[in-house]
């Protein structure tokens, strides 16, 4: 395999159609992400069939401009990554489809990449110098996992959520508070007015000796104060109880993360995911690794976000260690972290 | 030059190759086996079989709907990436006027039914004239008691055809005298209806765009009727 492959990348797993270029496994020529965000917002959340009817109507212009924007023509491309779980899986079918069959046109080897892995080697494009064995935290609106990233193909999942994603949590909590959609970085703005020391949240799991979360407690904990103030004619301050959930999230979160870097004597602390994006969760992460002596990275804003780049360099590593996808190739929804 | 058809509209899949107006190679199957991952390995087969490169192939011609929401983006999103990365026409047959070429017959109505969910179709009339299908009207959604009732209103012989049309119908009583209904095999969506469809829309260059096509859906999505019945519901609480 020659180094400075071509890689077309796609995503479309949940509500952003996304394609780039990328030259090596490290170097992104171009990226494009549509995203329908204003579309789902006034249904309150991703509504899965409006999803992929934009994705079928996206897709290709997307990866049209792409190619535009790197000044590369479809003659170019080595190599075609795909997302193929988790998502929806009528969203994730489109890019699946349409990269199968444009690998098949092309004649190039294809590779279905897992969006959660992605999220991981979203770091690396970031951090240039980034390489494995590190520890990585996985906060997404579906997942919240610790991995322990020994090699570019060498996973061990340390632990996950039992119930509701970090995520999932804030989606929720900010859609009972009246918050737009999506709820994350609502509540993330709100809690920087709040005192997150208001309210007395639980921080489920915190103390066990495992790497497992839990928020579905914290969640109808939430629930169950806005409903009980309501009862009691108690006007509250929304700005406190985003900023008190909000801590009890990162609290448990933190724990855990550095917990499983002391097991595991990994030196360097990687954030991934849509939560990412979350102010509060990079600064008290990147307080608690300064304070373990550990580096901490955590890739840039647009790069948190679903992105087709991270599936390209995803794809690219699992290329370089031989792995192709066939034809058969399908869209798996509840697809997860394993150990590879 | 050859032409490459797709149907994936219903729970058939089916994928054809076709040369000026003649059938090179067809593979349909009806399994339950997901099409999104059968279809790439079928196209490629196909082509095999009809001895045909892809680097030959002059358009690809896909079934639009309506049928299953997700069966038709499969298609779609395969017929795209195909026209696109060969830098082809794609052409989008409109499910029904591939139907109405099992029955290429004037003096005859060709009526559709394709499953729309809980006993509902999707479904319009066509009859051939000067040896083409004309659709007669919209397409419709109504229940397949209506379908029936709409088959015996016709003044003329009506041949059932599409993916539901044996299953849902044979078994009924008291079918309008005029109202045929040929095997299963015979009148299920087929790809190489859509390539002679395709063939005929290619020589008017009837010709789509991968760039905006997007499937004929009918119906909108579960989420959006629902918010326009609340919004509906709104407007006459204020009204009153």
């Amino acid at each position: 395999m020659k180094e400075n492959m071509i890689t077309l990348a796609i995503e479309s797993s949940c509500d952003e159609t996304s394609a780039a270029i990328l030259r090596g496994g490290r170097e992104v020529v171009s990226l494009v992400i549509s995203t329908q965000i204003p579309i789902h917002q006034k249904f309150g959340g991703v509504v899965p069939e409006i999803a992929s009817r934009k994705h079928i109507v996206n897709i290709m212009p997307v990866i049209e401009e792409t190619l535009q924007k790197a000044k590369l023509e479809l003659k170019d491309i080595d190599q075609i990554a795909v997302t193929y779980g988790p998502g929806l899986v009528g969203a994730l079918l489109v890019g699946v489809s349409a990269a199968k069959a444009l690998a098949f046109t092309l004649d190039v080897p294809l590779i279905g990449v897992n969006h959660l892995e992605g999220h991981i080697f979203a770091n690396f494009l970031s951090h240039p110098d980034l390489k494995p064995p590190f520890m990585a935290l996985v906060v997404s609106g579906g997942h919240t996992s610790l991995v322990h990233v020994k090699d570019y193909n060498s996973f061990k999942l340390m632990g996950q959520t039992r119930d509701d994603a970090a995520g999932e949590a804030f989606d929720k909590v900010a859609r009972v508070m009246g918050l737009p959609y999506p709820g994350g970085p609502q509540i993330d703005k709100l809690a920087k007015e709040g005192n997150p020391l208001a309210i007395d949240f639980p921080q489920a799991m915190k103390n066990e000796e495992n790497f497992e979360f839990s928020f579905s407690g914290l969640k109808s904990a939430v629930l169950n104060y806005l409903n009980s103030m309501q009862q009691k004619h108690i006007e509250i301050n929304k700005a406190d109880v985003a900023a008190s959930f909000q801590h009890s999230v990162i609290e448990v979160l933190i724990a855990k993360a550095m917990q499983a870097v002391q097991e595991s004597h990994c030196d360097t602390l990687v954030l991934a995911g849509g939560v990412a994006a979350n102010s509060s969760l990079e600064s008290r992460l990147r307080e608690a690794a300064d304070k373990a002596g550990i580096r901490f990275c955590f890739p840039n804003k647009l790069l948190c976000t679903d992105n087709a780049a991270m599936i390209g360099c995803r794809g690219y590593y699992k290329a370089l260690a031989g792995f192709k996808s066939d034809y058969y190739l399908n869209a798996v929804p509840g697809l997860g972290l394993e150990d590879l | 030059m050859p032409i490459l058809a797709i149907d994936t509209a219903t729970m058939v899949s089916s994928v054809a190759v076709a040369d000026a107006g003649k059938l090179l190679a067809e593979l349909t199957v009806q399994t339950r086996l997901t099409h999104s991952e059968t279809l790439l390995p079928h196209v490629q087969q196909v082509l095999e079989m009809a001895n045909t490169k892809k680097q030959d192939l002059e358009a690809v011609a896909v079934s639009m709907g309506p049928g299953s929401f997700t069966g038709l983006r499969i298609g779609l999103a395969t017929a795209k990436a195909i026209a696109y990365g060969l830098n082809i026409p794609i052409i989008g047959v409109p499910t029904m006027e591939a139907l109405a070429w099992h029955y290429p017959v004037p003096g005859v109505a060709v009526v559709p039914f394709i499953d729309a969910q809980k006993n509902n179709v999707y479904t319009n009339i066509y009859t051939w004239e000067k040896g083409e299908p004309k659709a007669q009207g919209d397409i419709q959604v109504m229940t397949i008691d209506d379908a029936v009732l709409f088959c015996s209103q016709q003044d003329m012989p009506v041949m059932a055809v599409g993916d539901i049309a044996a299953k849902k119908l044979k078994a009924r009583e008291n079918l309008p005298v005029n109202l045929y209904i040929g095997p299963q095999h015979l009148v299920m969506p087929r790809a190489a209806n859509v390539a002679m469809a395709g063939l005929k829309r290619l020589e008017k260059e009837m010709v789509d765009s991968v760039m905006d096509l997007e499937p004929v859906y009918i119906r909108r999505s579960a989420a959006e009727e629902m918010l326009a019945k609340k919004q509906a519901e709104a407007a006459k609480a204020k009204e009153s």
